[in-house]
């Protein structure tokens, strides 16, 4: 528990910090909000409208009082017009559910077909079964994900007509999510089992050769067992982390995977903040993604213990 | 040392955290179902037949971007997208026929004075907005006031240069409004209808200050249920609509339509061949060309059109060197290989652009007299503008960060360079375009504008003393064709001034114009009623233009 409390004293120092660089690297972007929702307007009712919104001042003075609202749940507005806006957290509560399903979906696809495969080609290193499966790997990771996306919207959507090629919201319950996520999920998830698999693939081999693996074998121990049992779990390491970490480079792929499937997410929002300068709702976009992303990891650190119980007895101790 | 036991239960616990956030993720975002739609299936190609319009059904139409700014109307940056979901939420006073010609439309009347400086706009009785509000004459006003930024509780951007020309908006009776303008303006309702965007919003929606934008209360055809943005508009029948169709039938046809963005052109397309969606716009020749195959297999409805509609050129600063200069002009227009380029960048859809005023408009002509590629010329006049100022001929071309936009500048730019000019590429991003063409530190901009209608509703555009007159244009004699063109009631006498606009274009070469853009609505082959009913009091034929969309109202599908 204690583990846990000083791993979230921590978030709230990386959401400070990762916050106030992103309310820094708006002021260095060309245009701003103001530009982008009234850009037909002369200089002086620029100048009119940045101070009606209150986008004139100082960007500390601006950052305090962004963070004094979103800790308070507020997380700002969108701003339309001249002086007409709307919350962030009505876009946002329509868009992080999606978003979280979409990422989860794509984590625990990677997983299930990275795990069976790095243990297999781990256990027959050097086989034609290997090579086939790293040559495949390979070529999961040369293909950009939208492009693979567009293939799949086309071969399984349009010529199939297994799956929807847009996100379907009368598509509803745990059956209907999985139908909407499939292809895009699938789109994300491509790279990230070669690289799993990669990744636990290696360890399990290293694992293989530790002298308890023989001590197994020696006991007569059926190579399942082996394998599944015993060689697996301390060799998950490495392979959680990158599952963690990677939780990034998803909310990246996410953001065109979002636009190709229509799916209304997080990665969609952050986007339009972007171009439409929209610099107070970016920073709570971010901040929200940085607070997923540390909780994330903090779920992996814990999940560390649980694996391994020689992590658990070094915290304990 | 093995612990298989507690191995077990750690997998299992990982599995079950994984599956039961994802159970929650999914409960988190439950959405509604919303009731069944009727999908494009059938043999029917091209338009479809139109055969008699059924009431009732519902349709899904995909979009081609979300209009994040909302609907405001006075305020509002709409695109054609944003313009579809106008003209399903409001109604403009005025409607152009298939002729150009515009017509009452909320308004019963529209009547000039002899001097074309004074019109009396009587509405039509009965008419009520969405939340049940009725359409009188204070509220016409103070919508037009509201465009031309004398009304408090509004603050529009564009249509405030746009609508200089009014001197007063007075009411003279419960039905009635007067305009009066600073000069003769027959080209008055043309803007009454403003590409769609002219919409009269209700009272409670022009003082809301803060949402504006997005609770919208207008008299057309539809009234707004639910706006997720990003994901779905969807409007609903208004039944109390005071529109019927010739035969006595009410308007709309439809009970419901619900908009969706999905900027993705070939997932649009997607979308519609799966049935996801009834019906999709796009200008994108790659899809144009896919969608006139599908058509062409039956299975599909498609309908092209380029009438009225806008065109896409080279947006030239001509305050600024090099283009301050003919000599500059007229080599990088000679270097131009519209053709090449036609047939490269577009596929060769679009019609190539003879003037800024496409086919249909007052103005338009077959041969403007604009240069024809000539790169020997094009060469020669490169000689001479060096020599003449002892500078290169060089110059950058910015564009968004659009990669077909990218992809014709950089076309272009080899073609130039053919000619011995030297073009750099920069980008600025479609939310800082506008902000960039006001401003002066640019050469060439790739642009697309000047959608049909009247030709003086482009006035503002090239007049010097505009601020949206982006290239900078002082040109008196262009100044002098515009001012006769916005007072002048004959309209063969207009017809001829327009025209002149077009050859002084092609002489003066302000802008390097490209193509007229190629607009396509595909749907379901069970879609049909795209350009709408014919205009109400048998005002005539509807409007065959798709560049700023295309009217709801008339929308029906086959049962």
């Amino acid at each position: 528990v204690g583990f846990i409390v000083r791993r979230l004293a921590q978030l709230a120092v990386v959401l400070v910090l990762v916050t106030f660089f992103t309310a820094i690297l708006t002021t260095m972007v060309p245009g701003g909000t103001v530009d982008a929702v009234a850009p037909f307007a002369t200089a002086e009712r620029k100048a009119e409208i940045s101070h009606e919104l209150h986008l004139d001042e100082p960007l500390p003075k601006r950052y305090v009082a962004w963070l004094s609202d979103f800790v308070r749940g507020d997380l700002g507005k969108y701003y339309d017009g001249p002086q007409t806006s709307h919350p962030v957290s009505d876009t946002v509560s329509n868009a992080l559910p999606k978003s979280l399903q979409l990422m989860l979906f794509a984590q625990a696809l990677s997983l299930l077909f990275a795990i069976p495969l790095g243990v297999l080609t781990a256990y027959r290193a050097g086989s034609l079964f290997d090579k086939a499966v790293n040559t495949a790997s390979f070529g999961l990771l040369a293909i950009p994900n939208f492009v693979l996306g567009l293939v799949l919207a086309y071969w399984l959507g349009v010529k199939l007509d297994w799956f929807p090629v847009l996100y379907d919201r009368t598509l509803t319950g745990f059956g209907g999510t999985l139908q909407n996520l499939f292809l895009p999920a699938v789109s994300l998830a491509a790279a990230q089992i070669a690289v799993y698999m990669r990744l636990l693939r290696s360890d399990m081999i290293a694992t293989l050769q530790e002298d308890y693996i023989t001590m197994a074998k020696a006991k007569g121990m059926s190579p399942s067992r082996i394998l599944w049992r015993h060689a697996l779990r301390p060799s998950s390491l490495t392979l959680l982390t990158a599952a963690g970490l990677n939780v990034g480079a998803l909310i990246g792929g996410a953001v065109v995977i979002e636009v190709i499937f229509g799916i209304p997410g997080m990665g969609l929002l952050i986007s339009q903040a972007i171009l439409g300068r929209q610099f107070v709702a970016l920073q709570s976009l971010v901040a929200i993604i940085a607070v997923g992303y540390i909780l994330v990891n903090v779920f992996v650190d814990v999940m560390y213990a649980v694996l391994d119980p020689r992590i658990r007895h070094a915290r304990a101790a | 040392v093995s612990h298989p036991a507690s191995s077990r239960a750690a997998w299992r616990r990982v599995i079950a955290v994984l599956v039961a956030a994802a159970f929650l993720a999914t409960a988190c975002g439950g959405s509604k179902s919303n009731s069944a739609q009727s999908s494009g299936s059938g043999a029917s190609a091209g338009g479809g037949a139109e055969g008699k319009p059924v009431t009732g059904g519902s349709l899904v139409y995909g979009l081609e971007a979300e209009t994040t700014g909302g609907f405001c109307p006075q305020e509002a940056q709409l695109a054609i997208s944003g313009i579809m979901v106008a003209r399903t939420i409001y109604d403009t006073l005025t409607a152009p026929d298939d002729k150009g010609d515009y017509k009452p439309y909320l308004a019963k009347s529209v009547t000039p004075n002899a001097t074309y400086d004074s019109w009396t706009i009587v509405l039509r009785d009965g008419v009520t907005f969405h939340d049940g509000t009725a359409l009188d004459a204070t509220v016409v006003k103070n919508n037009l006031d509201g465009y031309r930024g004398t009304y408090p509780n509004r603050k529009p951007l564009l249509f405030k240069f746009v609508f200089e020309n009014i001197a007063d908006v007075s009411v003279s009776d419960p039905k009635t409004v007067v305009i009066k303008t600073k000069t003769p303006w027959p080209a008055l309702p043309a803007y009454l209808f403003s590409s769609g965007r002219l919409g009269m919003a209700a009272q409670a929606q022009l003082d809301d200050t803060s949402t504006c934008s997005s609770k919208l209360i207008g008299t057309g055809p539809f009234k707004l249920k639910e706006w997720v943005q990003n994901d779905h508009l969807t409007a609903v029948k208004n039944a109390a609509y005071w529109q019927k169709d010739a035969d006595g039938v009410q308007l709309p046809y439809l009970d419901q339509i619900e908009f969706r963005p999905i900027p993705e052109a070939t997932q649009r397309l997607s979308a519609l061949e799966t049935g996801q969606i009834q019906a999709m716009h796009t200008d994108a020749p790659q899809i144009i060309t896919k969608v006139r195959e599908d058509r062409d297999a039956g299975k599909i409805n498609e309908i092209e059109s380029d009438k009225f509609t806008e065109l896409g050129y080279w947006l030239l600063n001509s305050a600024k060197p090099p283009f301050d200069n003919q000599l500059a002009r007229d080599a990088i227009t000679l270097a131009f290989d519209r053709e090449k380029f036609n047939t490269i960048q577009n596929n060769g859809i679009p019609t190539i652009a003879s003037g800024p005023f496409a086919p249909g408009n007052v103005g338009n002509l077959d041969d403007s007299g604009f240069p024809k590629f000539s790169l020997a010329a094009a060469q020669a006049k490169v000689k001479e503008y060096e020599a003449a100022t002892g500078q290169k001929l060089s110059f950058t071309i910015k564009t968004t960060t659009d990669s077909n936009t990218v992809a014709g500048a950089q076309l272009y730019q080899t073609m130039l360079k053919d000619a011995g000019i030297e073009v750099s590429l920069g980008q600025v991003e479609q939310s800082q375009l506008i902000g960039t063409a006001i401003g002066s530190d640019w050469q060439m901009l790739s642009w697309r504008n000047h959608p049909g209608g009247d030709p003086d509703t482009q006035y503002v555009w090239w007049h010097s003393g505009s601020l949206v007159n982006f290239g900078k244009i002082a040109d008196p004699e262009l100044d002098k064709l515009l001012d006769d063109g916005r007072k002048t009631i004959d309209p063969a006498q207009r017809k001829a001034i327009y025209e002149n606009v077009n050859k002084l274009f092609a002489k003066k070469l302000y802008n390097v114009w490209e193509a007229y853009s190629m607009w396509t609505v595909a749907s379901g082959t069970k879609v049909h009623g795209i350009f709408g009913p014919d205009l109400p009091d048998a005002g005539g034929k509807p409007w065959p233009s798709l560049a700023t969309g295309h009217p709801v109202v008339g929308l029906w599908v086959e049962k």
